[in-house]
């Protein structure tokens, strides 16, 4: 082939052209990190990044929703826990109080306790987690107990989605656990029963309400072992959802990111193909007749 | 017998036949770094001889004529190449600019796709709570304004591409004008018997350029005129008349420019098909009512098939206030637009308590069943069969595989170009060593021919003695 000067021109400038645009390339890969930038790097791959990311922040919202339902969970089971603690000394008082050997000013004072008791129980179950009264059901605007210990929320139980297109319920029905709906025992009713009966220095009624102050104990208890069962559920989410979480996030910086390793090879070996292109064009430039023709 | 005046006489014919050489030689040289520029070969001939007696002597050499260099068969591959590549060259680098699809920008689809689905979930922990309503539609608000960035990214790179075949039109109809012209100046030399080799060059460059932006086909008819026709069949160019190429708002391409061609024979203005124009325009024509139309009404149809698949759900719930059967966005009645209009309604964006978690009247504010049926939407198909991320998956796919096929193409084109502009160089080529011989050659034998002179010379100087 004949070989003209323009050809090496030519071709001097193409090459080293080529070379510094891959030097240009695999240092912006080194720099950025990225390898995928737009979607006609890796058309595939990019598909799947915005499927990956989806499901990324999916899990993210999952997991963070579930360790939120899980904090509200344990606040009820606190309340709950007081509520024990407090049937569980009325019970106490009951059976002391129905001994004949204390006078009507001992039932009297053992009254008042009562009385303290049934409003810390209203109190906490009037408890509120940001803006919600967590007993309320769906009504849970507006604190669900009155003084008197009526009930004003529902039978709403509100549920969270802890896997895509699972949901699991994240509330305790205060309906059921303190007011007996479905068959229980009415834990506050019973508590007055035994207050008034003190307060009427009435031993028999006062031990009438010692069966029914045992269920409600069991009663709060059971609601409370639900509560713990659906904490575990969500701990379990949690957990899931923070290993799936960051398999997403792998396999995004497994698609998009570039391998370090191999970006700085890539720019290496770049950057000695341009300098391997520089010198062959110097190389080409060099010889001519004019510097031998005198 | 020859005579010593008529040795003279052809002497000073062969200086002037090598000085005729060293300047091709020269001119040559001069030219060596012109694009398009064919070598020529002064073609030294004998002169024939005279008879003197029963033998003939040659008078000597003369320039017979100075040719180009070409090699028909390359040349004539070149400009399909040329168009081909210029092609697929405007619609990668139109692709590769658009970077409204790119799967991890900011606030790009994805990221607010994701981000709404976030906000519902937010709001599950507490349906009632004014904040976390306040966010969640705003996280909807922040995804209509992605679906109204992308959409006008790509409206706007539709419209560049417009701009851009405007400027290369400019400069195709004052092209095809010169062409004309050439035509007509290389035919008035020819007649006038001469090779008008420059001239020749000259159109050549001019046709490339032509066919770089059009695609056309050259094709050089028997009177030496060279023609150019479009790929779809309408003549730019014929002997020393040109066509006008020019371009109308296309009203069934939402206004894009359409290209319109005067014809030669003063007909009226006719709108071309497209594909009807090949290179750097047909390029950016074919980007823009490809892949980018494509991706920019994919857009819609995701706008508007997530909004219709939102709403269904989001006006079976109830508000706040216990009102039901509000819409969460507004995209108008059809697909076409629907991303440039997405937002949020109204009614819900003044006021956040009307978005309906809630699945009953009854059950506010802390039921969010609705909730979750409007987060269960995440995976529900649409109306068109695939969820609103499996499509934009798709979408993002579609767009990048165009992109990279578009690469590679031009790519392609452009190796194959530059091999043909190899062969032609290598053909029709300067060498400068190869010159600087032939300079060197024609220097020697000029100072032969001097010799000669001052042989002659000194033969007449002897005679003269004589007498």
């Amino acid at each position: 082939m004949r070989v003209t000067d323009m050809m090496t021109y030519s071709n001097a400038m193409a090459s080293s052209g080529r070379a510094r645009d891959n030097v240009d390339a695999a240092s912006e890969e080194t720099s950025s990190g990225l390898r995928l930038v737009h979607p006609g790097d890796d058309p595939g791959a990019a598909g799947q990044v915005v499927a990956h990311s989806l499901s990324k922040s999916r899990l993210t919202a999952i997991v963070s929703g579930a360790t939120a339902a899980g904090d509200e969970l344990r606040t009820a089971d606190g309340a709950l826990q007081t509520v024990n603690n407090a049937i569980q000394r009325a019970q106490e008082l009951a059976v002391q109080m129905s001994n004949d050997t204390l006078n009507a000013a001992g039932r009297s004072a053992g009254a008042a306790e009562i009385g303290n008791l049934l409003q810390e129980v209203v109190s906490v179950m009037n408890t509120k987690q940001g803006n919600r009264y967590l007993f309320g059901g769906n009504l849970d605007d507006k604190p669900p107990f009155d003084p008197s210990g009526a009930y004003s929320g529902d039978a709403g139980v509100r549920r969270i989605e802890v896997a895509p297109g699972v949901t699991q319920a994240v509330s305790i029905r205060a309906d059921i656990a303190i007011k007996g709906v479905g068959g229980g025992v009415d834990v506050l009713a019973t508590m007055q029963k035994l207050q008034t009966a003190l307060q009427a220095n009435d031993t028999s009624g006062v031990q009438g309400t010692i069966d029914a102050l045992s269920k409600s104990n069991d009663q709060v208890s059971l609601a409370r072992t639900g509560a713990g069962v659906s904490m575990n559920a969500l701990d379990a989410t949690v957990a899931a959802g923070t290993i799936a979480r960051d398999g997403e996030t792998k396999q995004i910086s497994h698609l998009q990111d570039a391998d370090v390793v191999d970006s700085t090879t890539k720019l290496a070996l770049a950057q000695h193909a341009l300098e391997a292109s520089l010198s062959a064009s110097a190389q080409s430039f060099k010889f001519s007749l004019m510097d031998f023709i005198k | 017998m020859a005579d010593l005046f008529s040795i003279l006489s052809q002497a000073s014919w062969s200086l002037g036949t090598q000085r005729d050489a060293a300047a091709t030689a020269s001119q040559n040289i001069a030219n060596a770094s012109t694009p398009g520029y064919a070598r020529q070969e002064a073609n030294i001939e004998s002169l024939p001889g005279v008879q003197y007696g029963p033998a003939f002597i040659g008078q000597g050499a003369t320039l017979a004529s100075v040719t180009q260099i070409r090699d028909r068969f390359i040349e004539s591959q070149i400009p399909g190449a040329t168009g081909a590549q210029a092609s697929s060259t405007a619609q990668s680098d139109a692709l590769s600019s658009v970077s409204a699809l790119d799967p991890s920008a900011a606030s790009g689809l994805s990221s607010s796709l994701a981000a709404i689905y976030a906000g519902l979930r937010g709001l599950s922990a507490a349906p009632g709570d004014a904040a976390l309503r306040g966010q969640a539609v705003s996280s909807a608000q922040a995804l209509a304004s992605s679906f109204k960035s992308t959409v006008s990214q790509l409206q706007s790179a539709r419209s560049g591409l417009d701009s851009q075949v405007q400027g290369n039109l400019a400069e195709v109809n004052q092209l095809a004008q010169s062409l004309a012209a050439f035509n007509g100046q290389i035919r008035a030399a020819r007649a006038s018997g001469a090779q008008p080799n420059d001239l020749l060059d000259a159109r050549l460059r001019v046709r490339d350029r032509l066919v770089e932006l059009t695609g056309g086909t050259p094709l050089d008819d028997q009177g030496g005129d060279t023609q150019l026709t479009l790929a779809g069949g309408a003549t730019l160019v014929s002997g020393n008349r040109a066509a006008t190429l020019s371009t109308q708002p296309d009203p069934s391409n939402e206004g894009h420019a359409q290209l319109v061609l005067k014809g030669l024979d003063g007909s009226p203005a006719k709108a071309l098909r497209s594909g009807a124009v090949g290179g750097a325009i047909g390029g950016a024509l074919a980007a823009r009512d490809g892949a980018l139309a494509t991706s920019e009404a994919g857009v819609d149809q995701l706008a508007f098939n997530f909004a219709a698949q939102v709403n269904a759900v989001h006006q079976s719930g109830y508000a706040l206030d216990g009102t039901t059967g509000h819409a969460l966005f507004d995209a108008g009645a059809t697909a076409a637009g629907a991303a440039s209009r997405l937002t949020v309604t109204a009614a819900v964006l003044a006021n956040p308590s009307l978005f309906a978690a809630a699945s009953s009247a009854a059950t506010v504010p802390g039921d969010g069943a609705n909730l979750l049926a409007l987060i269960g939407t995440e995976d529900a198909a649409m109306a068109s069969g695939s969820s609103a991320g499996a499509a934009l998956s798709t979408l993002t796919a579609q767009f990048g595989s165009a992109a990279q096929s578009a690469k590679a193409m031009s790519a392609q084109d452009s190796a194959l170009r530059s091999h043909l502009d190899t062969l032609r160089e290598s053909a029709s080529g300067v060498s400068i060593d190869e010159e600087t011989v032939k300079l060197t050659q024609a220097q020697r034998a000029f100072e032969a021919v001097s010799k000669v002179v001052s042989t002659a010379d000194g033969m007449l100087q002897s005679l003269f003695a004589i007498t």
